[in-house]
């Protein structure tokens, strides 16, 4: 649909006004180029240097050509790759909250869009959905680090019934869960409200067409309503994973920055703060922002790659 | 009722502080800066004038001549300023000034190092920053003291008119130090960390309450081991976290964390660590291995606690046993101290003079009041519970005996605690104590709990230092 | 016939029934951190370490008298202001420029403007954190350390909200009326400012909510740029007062209310504009 109507106009341009189309978009290249590429070309040259402070003394700058990035790579005693595991913990713990965001939010923009099943209160529950996304990471990080302590509800409510207390964050599972849980209960509202108005957008003659046709609400479902709404769907997917690679607060705050149990929460912005902090490492944070560019490169050419001829199948 | 009006008497006092700031910062903040520029070049001048030796500007000077505008305080928490606030010769809590100079304190948190980011931040813009924004004094713990110490940031006390005084503690002098037995500030508090047990449990483990017949059967870590398979035998834990004893340890060290820039885990930390382990395993500890500041481990300090030691200073009672000391809990009064099976510390602050202050003589008086003031530590032992870095005012309270803490069942705390202070040893310190202490216990953890194994967790704590400390090298 | 509309019928029920059993959960499912929340800031520091409880306590004053007189956060008033300022010029500028640059790439062909758009879609996963390092050391050489321009400047260019403005405007402004207001003799700009822009409220009104919202709650870059008391924001203060917990100088009760105090302005925002969004998808499925 973004493409027959974005081509169409093409035809009408007769007069230029192409001077008013750099003019519109030129304060968004000029704050980019001077607030973002300029800082990230100068944090990738940082990652060349040695440069830190030890105490209150201050060690570099000096040259040391890719030696940060060999120190990166290099495994530890035990044969662990620690960037690697970051990595790791960071895709799994975000695939972990972003495909129940994703599935629950169709759902409900479903079920809001629906003509058939005419939910009352709507209002009030699309109101409600998006009010968890309103709370402070850190805020919610705080109460469910609470809610799951030792000492907390969860565990009242166990050794009440007879159990043993159960140590949540010392666990990898359930303190991967806790965290993406945090994360879907954040978002998913976000989620529902883009892709609510990704359906409402969608013409409803073709709805229509289809049930006179006898198709079923689940075909209706796969066969217009996904594909149709796939620009929307990359759109969320692409800033879902922009917050997934910058997971950092409620990580942090739930283990204390240790990344606990056994570094399998610590992720890749939780490793760049380490480096930042303290001892203002210039150089190792350099190489880290270095990789994460890298991996989120990878990302988006997966994303766009893997979306890209489903637009073009539509086309035809 | 009481605390009611107090809050809105401070809530009166707190807007009145606002407009003022407000006033003077967006009225004439540039007349400000200017003035004060010429005055610090004045001082400057002058300094260099007197010449005395690498003083630079910190030159003694007469109270009040060329002091200036605002006596910027650098702090972690409010425990001080609320001494401070309280007891200082010369405070005007109205006007919050000292001697008529305005006090403004900065306070940050030390979690993740907020508190130190911001000092350093701070005193490396020290030479170019306005009279009005330079550090004139800042607060230190035991583990990152050294930093400051071995820096030129801070001042040779006798800088500024002070020497060293025979009532202060001779290992929070040695703390205050730099290499060279440079003395560079003083501490309020001295803190030997006793062993403090709940009466009753002791009562039912080892026969008795009284601090004699308790530190008689704990006055070695193979007694205290008996005693603690005995607690369990009766359903009591020996102490609660399972890095309740890690200071008894780490603070008698034999050997630094870091020597030439190699990071070795000292022996008696690795002795802890094994300690922590078969108390685990053998279920002398809680099994969910709270921290020593966890909600898990204070819950223990509650009547129905199962706990029966707890290892802290004068300032533990205050600051951590809050639920403990409230009267209405139930096991108020149920509480004594011992020392315990070894002699040690546990923090401490020390007041240090920022290189380049511009009131020197206020930071002076300041140190001056809070370790040579008898009436100043008179009160600190006193209304606060602390144990001063006074030698006769402690012996003072040790030797009265109608001294004594309700909240200990009336123990005279301030006897034993003078008691232990022969033994405390300040050595081995580096400047990198304070994440090596902090992180190994929370690293160790999942050696303990039996995650993964000890090298791997090692591992783990090795990593981070290395994240931390680019300088330090690991096994 | 018959037959099928009955089954139909039962079907129509039957899912009718499921969705508001899956929407009640999910009410309560949002809901119920806002319940804590409030529950416990409205209980003392004591209370709090005692473990939860669902009914509410009496010291909810106690508690806001504590937070509003803080002093080693400033003033928790303050903040408040100082967190609104800097979110709602973000809000404005960056739905504002999102939507012209977006307006730019989608109603006029000039040479470069598919690299333009192509280039933005490249840089838009690029984690804000990535150039955190560079962008500390740029406000500190110009000066700019301790003031709410590097925080607001910046989300002119947000590349996430460009890419959501130029779907919309794709799928939702008829060229025609560009051209008819050009008909008219409309200068380009007035026809954006005064004509496509209300067409685009909805979509304005979904980004200028995530704006505020991120602004509002975002810690990591205040953190870098400020550190005078007078300039904290919210998240900043909330911070400073959740680190005493861990050494249990703390007040969890003050904690509590911070975020609840937190939270009610931006509550407010959402409510006034989601309106609009509400408002919007109607509008949305008018054009259909």
């Amino acid at each position: 649909m973004s493409s027959t109507t974005s081509t169409a106009p093409a035809k009408h341009k007769s007069i230029s006004y192409a001077k008013w189309g750099y003019l519109f978009i030129a304060p968004f290249f000029i704050i980019y180029i001077t607030c973002s590429l300029i800082p990230l070309l100068s944090t990738f040259y940082n990652s060349l240097f040695e440069n830190y402070m030890d105490g209150l003394k201050q060690i570099g700058p000096n040259f040391v050509g890719l030696d940060n990035f060999v120190k990166l790579f290099t495994p530890r005693s035990d044969g662990r790759l620690e960037i690697l595991n970051y990595t790791i913990n960071t895709m799994v713990m975000w695939i972990m909250g972003a495909v129940p965001q994703v599935v629950f939010a169709l759902l409900l923009a479903v079920i809001f869009t629906s003509e058939r099943l005419k939910i009352k209160g709507q209002t009030f529950f699309k109101t409600v959905i998006y009010m968890p996304n309103l709370i402070m990471a850190s805020a919610f990080a705080m109460l469910f680090f609470q809610i799951f302590s030792s000492v907390g509800p969860i565990n009242q409510i166990i050794t009440a019934s007879g159990g043993d207390v159960f140590m949540f964050f010392d666990k990898e599972w359930s303190t991967r869960s806790i965290i993406a849980f945090i994360n879907f209960l954040m978002w998913f509202g976000n989620t529902t409200i883009l892709l609510m108005a990704g359906i409402m957008g969608i013409d409803q003659s073709l709805f229509e067409a289809a049930s006179i046709d006898g198709a079923t609400s689940t075909q209706v479902f796969f066969k217009i309503t996904i594909p149709l709404l796939m620009p929307i769907i990359i759109y969320v997917v692409i800033t879902a994973l922009i917050g997934g690679l910058q997971m950092f607060d409620v990580p942090q705050i739930i283990t204390a920055g240790s990344g606990r149990p056994n570094n399998t929460t610590k992720t890749l912005v939780m490793a760049l703060n380490s480096y930042i902090g303290t001892s203002k490492n210039y150089g190792m944070a350099g190489a880290v922002s270095f990789v994460l560019f890298v991996i989120t490169g990878i990302l988006s050419f997966i994303v766009f790659r893997s979306t890209e001829p489903k637009k073009e199948g539509k086309k035809k | 009722m009481k605390k009611r009006i107090m809050a809105v008497l401070l809530a009166a006092a707190s807007v009145v502080a606002v407009a003022g700031c407000s006033n003077s910062g967006s009225g004439s903040s540039n007349s400000t800066t200017t003035t004060a520029a010429t005055a610090a070049a004045d001082n400057g001048g002058a300094a260099a004038a007197d010449t005395t030796a690498g003083g630079g500007d910190a030159a003694p000077a007469a109270a009040g001549s060329d002091e200036g505008n605002v006596f910027n305080i650098y702090a972690w928490n409010e425990e001080f300023k609320g001494f401070f606030e309280k007891y200082m010769p010369g405070y005007d809590a109205g006007a919050a000034t000292l001697n008529g100079v305005p006090v403004k304190w900065t306070i940050n948190p030390s979690d993740d190092g907020v508190y130190q980011d911001k000092l350093d931040a701070a005193l490396q813009a020290q030479a170019s920053a306005s009279a009005d924004d330079k550090v004139d004094m800042f607060l230190a713990e035991a583990d990152y003291i050294l930093k400051y110490t071995d820096s030129d940031y801070t001042m040779d006390i006798s800088q500024i008119g002070l020497s060293q005084v025979d009532t202060e503690y001779t290992y929070t002098v040695q703390a205050a130090s730099d290499s060279n037995g440079k003395i560079k500030g003083v501490s309020f508090q001295c803190c030997p960390s006793a062993l403090i047990y709940r009466r009753s449990i002791a009562k039912e483990v080892i026969g008795s309450d009284d601090p004699a017949d308790v530190q008689a059967a704990l006055d070695s870590w193979d007694k205290y081991d008996a005693v603690a398979a005995k607690a369990k035998d009766l359903g009591y834990y020996m102490h609660a976290s399972f890095a309740e004893t890690y200071r008894v340890f780490s603070n008698n060290a034999t050997s630094a964390w870091v020597t030439n820039g190699e990071l070795t885990i000292p022996d008696v930390v690795d002795k802890w660590t094994e300690q922590a382990k078969s108390y685990y395993d053998k279920g002398y500890i809680l099994d969910t291995l709270p921290g020593v500041w966890d909600d898990g481990k204070t819950a223990q300090m509650f009547a129905d606690g199962k706990s029966m030691c707890f290892f802290g200073p004068a300032w533990y009672f205050n600051f951590c046993m809050g639920n403990a000391q409230d009267p209405d809990k139930g096991c108020y009064g149920d509480w004594a101290i011992c020392e315990g099976p070894q002699a040690h510390f546990w923090g401490g602050t020390w007041i240090l003079a920022a290189t380049g202050t511009d009131n020197p003589s206020l930071v002076a008086d300041v140190m001056r009041a809070f370790t040579e003031n008898e009436e100043v530590c008179e009160n600190l032992v006193k209304n606060e519970g602390q144990f001063s870095n006074n030698k006769t005012v402690n012996a003072k309270f040790a030797n009265d005996p109608d001294f004594g803490n309700a909240f200990l069942g009336n123990q005279n705390d301030t006897a034993v605690f003078s008691e232990m202070t022969d033994n405390i040893v300040w050595a081995n310190a580096t400047i990198y104590d304070q994440l090596c202490n902090e992180k190994y216990q929370e690293f160790i953890k999942d050696y303990i709990n039996g995650t993964v194994d000890k090298n791997t967790a090692l591992a783990n704590f090795y990593g981070y230092i290395n994240e931390k400390y680019p300088a330090v090298v690991t096994p | 016939m018959d037959f099928v509309d009955k089954g139909n019928r039962t079907t129509l029920i039957i899912s009718r029934v499921v969705s508001y059993i899956f929407l009640i959960f999910v009410t309560i499912l949002s809901l119920f951190s806002f319940y804590l929340l409030i529950i416990n800031a409205t209980r003392s520091n004591a209370q709090l370490q005692a473990g939860f409880t669902l009914l509410p306590r009496e010291h909810f004053l106690d508690n806001l008298v504590t937070a509003w007189n803080d002093t080693s956060i400033f003033f928790l008033p303050q903040g408040m202001l100082n967190s609104f300022i800097v979110a709602a010029c973000t809000c404005i500028l960056t739905s504002y420029f999102s939507a012209m640059t977006a307006y730019g790439i989608c109603v006029y062909d000039f040479k470069g403007r598919n690299v333009a758009h192509k280039f933005i879609i490249l840089i838009m996963m690029i984690p804000t954190q990535v150039s955190a390092l560079g962008f500390v050391q740029l406000v500190n050489s110009l000066g700019l350390t301790n003031t709410y321009w590097p925080l607001i400047i910046p989300t002119i260019a947000a590349p996430a909200t460009y890419f959501y403005m130029k779907q919309y405007i794709d799928s939702t402004l008829p060229l025609e009326i560009v051209e008819a207001a050009r008909v008219d003799g409309s200068n380009e700009f007035r026809t954006y400012n005064f004509i496509c822009l209300p067409i685009l409220k909805p979509a304005l009104a979904v980004q200028m909510i995530f704006a505020f919202v991120a602004s509002w709650n975002n810690f990591f870059t205040p953190a870098l740029i400020l550190d005078k008391k007078e300039l904290y924001t919210l998240p900043i203060m909330l911070s400073i007062v959740r680190s005493r917990i861990n050494s249990q100088a703390g007040d969890m009760g003050e904690v509590y209310m911070i975020i609840l105090l937190a939270i009610v302005p931006v509550v407010v925002v959402y409510l006034f504009l989601s309106k609009f969004i509400i408002g919007g998808v109607t509008l949305g499925s008018v054009k259909g």
